[in-house]
């Protein structure tokens, strides 16, 4: 633990550093995470002002369950930036090789490398104000027990889009030109579906959106039952009931992916240092 | 063979150069052309869950809602059209492309052109194939409209690719990374662009500020003509002025900054 510690020190100092290179590479950074962050919401939010909320669920859930979608993307963001996230990118360009040469084990380097406090500074901190905020407009009381909840099923929810990016990126170790940006098409569907309610979608879409492509625990099926959308015993443990299976699925592959990768390793890059 | 047919030739095989390319290196990527059809029928359904049979809501019914967001993802890649000149910068690609004996913008036309047909093939045919079966019409308002929304895409493609030079140029001047400038760029046309929500939908009167915007002009104008919510004359000759400032800054900007090129290597 002391080592892990170390290294997130480590990296959150590089980290900054990297963000304050300059005066206006800093502010293009906050710039840009303001925007995204108006961004990634605005889709639902706006609906959810314009109708007055969106199905069954009313404007305080729906914000609550933007404000949880924020929570899992910003901390995702946060603890794996710098394409550990986007591993199939890494994986792709053979640029495992450079965390393999590394005197760490692979599990540490993907716990720590990717921190990036500084980076996207806004994320965390939004989500975090929101998700408060939101929780009191709740037609619901306040209980220590609700409160681990929620936070069991963040947590949970962060790692089961962690195992979808890892599981889908892991395809780069057997396609690596072709499935290099893998994770930014499954990253676009977490970013563009995480938030909405997807109650109204069919039986069979839906089975592959809790499954295959599991954005529905973004924060659509966890925010149902933690904000009385459907309450729905035992719901709020469905999240992470679920987390393991699909930590364990996604580690599956990765470990399949690497046994192949240690075979035949990497082509992407010629004699001279550039990418094919 | 003539100056005219060699540049028409030129021309072909850069088009067909680019479709090979993103044919060749995107197998997988046809699961990237899975997920956007997957994404729009959930926003069909969440249509379906706000809207019921009959209402109107802003002018649009459920079924000018539902054709309009069909519409929007099928021509996706127009109505936000982003060409590789970033990819091109970044990679060092740009000091080759200089030399061709073609103009940089016929290049990038050419290029956006290739790399059109995976996604038709991928994303667009099949979303048209889908669209009887999920109940969704997809025909125009009128013929009239069908006809006003061709010269409107087109405008809508002249402003994105004007867009794409004022932001290359800038990336340049201003030696910014073109990750940032790509997902600003994403960020900003996907809440102003009134592709994926139309601006008349969006609360507080933002759509009538935003309709202003050339944003507006590349998403939502040709989507109000195809679905008859916007009356075709303003709407394209509010494009036609921003096809044209745009481009006079592009060409502005571009010559100013083009001596600061750098290729960086990817």
């Amino acid at each position: 633990m002391r080592q892990l510690l170390r290294m997130w020190k480590l990296f959150a100092g590089m980290d900054l550093l990297w963000v304050l290179r300059g005066p206006r590479d800093a502010a293009m950074y906050v710039l840009s995470d303001a925007v995204l962050i108006v961004a990634s919401i605005s889709t639902t939010f706006l609906l959810a002002v314009r109708f007055d909320g969106i199905g069954h669920w009313d404007r305080a859930q729906i914000l609550f369950m933007l404000g949880y979608a924020m929570f899992v993307n910003s901390l995702l963001d946060t603890l794996f930036g710098y394409n550990v996230k986007m591993i199939s990118r890494r994986i792709g360009r053979g640029q495992l090789d450079h965390m393999l040469v590394q005197p760490q084990p692979l599990w540490r380097m993907f716990l720590t490398e990717g921190f990036t406090p500084f980076g996207q500074p806004f994320g965390l901190i939004i989500s975090i104000a929101m998700l408060s905020w939101t929780s009191s407009l709740l037609d619901r009381p306040f209980s220590v027990v609700w409160l681990g909840i929620l936070l069991l099923n963040l947590f949970a929810s962060a790692a089961i889009v962690l195992a979808l990016q890892v599981a889908w990126g892991a395809i780069a170790f057997w396609a690596p030109r072709s499935a290099e940006e893998i994770n930014s098409a499954t990253n676009r569907v977490v970013g563009s579906l995480g938030p909405l309610p997807l109650d109204g979608v069919n039986r069979f879409l839906l089975g592959g959106l809790l499954t295959v492509i599991p954005v529905g625990f973004t924060a659509w099926l966890p925010a149902r039952s933690i904000a009385d959308v459907s309450p729905l015993f035992p719901g709020g443990l469905v999240a992470p009931l679920a987390a393991p299976l699909f930590a364990a699925a996604a580690y599956f592959v990765f470990r399949k992916g690497l046994q192949h990768y240690a075979r035949v390793g990497s082509q992407r890059y010629s004699n001279f240092g550039h990418r094919r | 063979m003539s100056s005219a047919q060699a540049r028409v030739h030129a021309f072909g095989k850069t088009v067909g150069m680019s479709a090979a390319a993103a044919i060749g290196e995107s197998r997988l990527m046809l699961l990237d052309a899975g997920l956007r059809i997957v994404r729009v029928l959930v926003l069909l359904a969440i249509w379906q869950t706000l809207v019921q049979p009959g209402e109107v809501v802003s002018g649009f019914t459920l079924a000018g809602l539902l054709t309009y967001t069909l519409i929007a993802e099928i021509f996706a890649q127009q109505l936000l059209t982003k060409s590789e000149l970033d990819s091109w910068l970044w990679e060092g690609v740009i000091a080759s492309r200089l030399l061709y004996p073609m103009t940089l913008v016929g290049q990038l036309v050419a290029q956006l052109l290739g790399s059109w047909l995976f996604g038709f093939v991928a994303v667009s045919l099949p979303i048209l194939v889908v669209a009887p079966l999920v109940g969704v019409d997809i025909s125009p308002d009128s013929w009239q409209a069908g006809l006003w929304f061709v010269p409107s895409l087109v405008l809508s493609i002249a402003i994105g690719l004007a867009l794409d030079v004022i932001l290359g140029a800038m990336t340049v001047a201003l030696n910014l990374s073109i990750w940032l400038v790509d997902t600003l760029r994403g960020a900003l046309l996907a809440l102003l662009a009134g592709s994926v929500l139309p601006l008349a939908i969006l609360p507080w009167g933002l759509g009538n500020v935003f309709g202003w915007l050339p944003f507006a002009s590349m998403g939502s104008a040709p989507l109000r003509i195809y679905t008859g919510t916007g009356d075709p004359l303003p709407l394209m000759a509010l494009q036609l002025g921003w096809a044209l400032v745009l481009w006079l800054l592009a060409g502005y900007l571009w010559r100013a900054t083009r001596e600061r090129l750098v290729g960086y290597g990817g």
